[in-house]
């Protein structure tokens, strides 16, 4: 090993070493990336027990008024699991109650109704709320129901064919909507992949640089016979292979739990197979690269340890929207689109969580514009790194 | 030998060596003695190569330091005036790390690193982690840090500076040790009666520049007086220094 390899491995082991006995920089790696995708994949498994769940043959209590003036709507609604309960009394009380989301649904039928067969009922509702929005939704089809039922009764009656009065029946089947929610969870995950990314060597990259600054052990170091850039190329691998943990840790999680949450309900598809996220560990690789760059960057130019906590805490959020902003604006991957840094690593991982085929060539483009940014980046950065300020406390 | 010639460095406004030159000779301890803001930090950063004076050189056993930092540095050891100590590595691992980014490595290094932690009386906490060491405990780590790669020549920053009496005497002790092994060893220090037991010879420096030098009696000669502090105060009133010092 050559002197510089070898100054470079023993600064980095001695970063791994100390970082590996640190909890804050355990933390972010090991646990943090286990939070995006248990709160994802709960989302995902609550989708899917509502799916498991037949809607229609769940009780829904209805609140009604007048109900007693059409006693055959009224039995016909008990037949299809719609229970009444007493609702308001006065026209505000039950407008209020409704707005403010403590009722569903208010059926109101009036007075007139009486020994009618023909009349209209009020339905109070606000469908400003989704679950006002599904009540209102199951009562009115049942009423629907009931209004087939008679018109069928009063044609075959008059001796006309019974379904005379309904010249179109519609029969809804559902195959899309349900794999959909699995896919919109799926969208999800490449922007907190990405935030993850930036986040998992912070840590490390303000600990070493602007921390030992700060705690007085960086002018010792620099007494040792070691390049500066070494040094900085020495810490900057420890972050990345820090930030290697996490988004391993954090794309094994993604998989492994959306894969147990989508295995909860049969109606949701599957995630994309391991290969896929392995492919995605690939395609992230330049984008830890420009991510560690960037962090030390900042860390070497901060002040203090409390001032690059502040600006690398912003820096995750930056490449993180661009993404959240295609889970529903999707932008197709051209040439052009995936040589913007950062962003062609995006548009790649959301071409592979939506399992369609990655163009070589696009990843050979998106993979050397990242890499050249952070090359050019932490060029910068060893060249901050080599002022005196850097160095020296006071 | 550490020599340094017509050092200039400015922060700004602030001038903090304004020519200051001298020479630190193999066998001796050399003192360099000041005033807050009279350069000596500055000057000890200029010669292993933390900064890059404005004008002048820095020479290490002949090596000027501005041409080869590192050269310079391999032949330097330092115990630099704030320890900084990695606080989740033992005390035997402070001392490996430095002395593998000398070059050692494998028995050799872990048969100077058990010598040094002997010699400095380390063996109680050689392998605890440094968090919540003693200010003695944690001068002791950054000795054996500086010393690991068997340096021939010590800058030693405030080597005493709060320590308590046991610590301070083991450090007189290492100093004296090392000057009669003749290696090259230049320190600053506030403590008047340390210097008078230690030093050879006496640098003082105000306000970036050299007002004095020699050995503590050609010194005591110079200000006709016998307490070493009054020839420091003395000998800085006559070179004009003492206003911008006491401020």
């Amino acid at each position: 090993m050559t002197g510089c390899l070898r100054r470079l491995w023993i600064v980095f082991a001695k970063e791994i070493r100390d970082h590996a006995r640190d909890r804050r920089s355990l933390t972010l790696a090991l646990i943090y990336p286990l939070l995006g995708p248990l709160l994802v994949a709960s989302g995902l498994y609550m989708a899917g027990q509502t799916l498991n769940t037949n809607y229609r043959e769940r009780p829904l209590e209805v609140p009604a008024v007048g109900l007693e003036n059409a006693p055959a709507l009224a039995a016909h609604l008990l037949a299809h699991n719609i229970q009444i309960i007493p609702a308001p009394g006065t026209e505000e009380e039950r407008n209020g109650e409704v707005r403010e989301g403590r009722l569903p649904v208010v059926l109101v039928v009036p007075a007139e109704a009486k020994g009618l067969d023909n009349f209209t009922v009020d339905v109070i509702t606000n469908l400003g709320r989704a679950d006002n929005l599904r009540a209102t939704a199951r009562l009115a089809e049942v009423i629907a129901i009931y209004n087939e039922n008679i018109a069928r009764a009063r044609a075959l009656a008059a001796g006309l064919p019974g379904d005379y009065a309904s010249s179109i029946k519609m029969h809804k089947i559902n195959v899309a909507r349900d794999a959909n929610i699995a896919v919109f969870f799926y969208n999800m995950m490449p922007p907190l992949i990405i935030f993850m990314i930036f986040l998992g060597g912070v840590h490390l990259a303000i600990d070493s640089t602007v921390g030992e600054r700060e705690r007085g052990a960086l002018e010792p170091l620099l007494l040792a016979p070691v390049e500066r850039w070494v040094l900085l190329l020495a810490k900057s691998g420890a972050a990345l292979a820090f930030t290697a943990v996490t988004t391993l840790v954090n794309v094994s999680a993604f998989r492994g739990f959306m894969g147990l949450a989508a295995g909860s309900a049969e109606q949701l598809t599957q995630p994309p197979s391991w290969w896929v996220f392995v492919a995605i560990i690939v395609i992230s690789l330049p984008l830890m690269t420009i991510a560690v760059a960037l962090q030390m960057s900042i860390a070497v130019i901060t002040k203090s340890m409390k001032e690059a906590q502040i600006y690398l805490g912003l820096l995750p959020l930056v490449p993180a929207l661009p993404g959240m902003v295609l889970v529903f604006q999707p932008v197709n991957p051209t040439d052009l689109t995936v040589a913007v840094p950062v962003f062609g690593q995006m548009l790649l991982i959301g071409q592979l969580v939506a399992e369609q085929t990655l163009d070589p060539r696009q990843v050979a483009i998106a993979s050397l514009s990242t890499l050249a940014a952070a090359s050019l980046i932490f060029l910068l950065a060893a060249r901050w790194f080599r002022r005196e300020k850097m160095f020296v406390l006071g | 030998m550490i020599e340094i010639k017509d050092l200039v460095k400015r922060f700004g406004t602030v001038q903090a060596l304004d020519g200051l030159g001298f020479q630190a000779k193999d066998g001796d301890v050399t003192g360099l003695i000041g005033p807050n803001g009279a350069g000596k930090t500055t000057a000890f950063r200029i010669v292993y190569g933390l900064m890059v004076a404005d004008s002048g050189s820095a020479w290490v056993d002949g090596v000027d330091v501005a041409q080869d930092r590192m050269a310079a540095q391999r032949n330097l050891g330092v115990l630099p005036d704030v320890r900084g100590l990695y606080p989740r590595l033992t005390a035997r691992e402070h001392i490996r790390y430095f002395g593998e980014l000398h070059g050692s490595s494998g028995a050799e290094l872990e048969a100077d690193i058990d010598e040094l932690i002997e010699r400095l009386g380390m063996q109680d906490f050689a392998d605890r982690r440094a968090k919540g060491f003693s200010r003695g405990q944690e001068l002791k780590v950054a000795l054996g840090r500086a010393l690991v790669h068997r340096p021939h020549n010590l800058i030693l920053d405030e080597p005493t500076n709060g320590l308590d009496v046991m610590s301070s005497r083991a450090v007189r002790d290492l100093i004296v040790e090392m000057k009669n092994e003749g290696h090259c060893i230049l320190i600053s220090s506030h403590i008047m009666s340390e210097v008078s037991v230690l030093c050879d010879r006496l640098v003082i420096a105000a306000a970036g520049r050299l007002i004095a030098q020699g050995t503590p009696d050609e010194l005591r000669d110079q200000a006709d007086a016998q307490d070493l502090e009054e020839v420091f105060v003395r000998l800085l009133m006559k070179a004009g220094a003492l206003q911008g010092a006491a401020a």
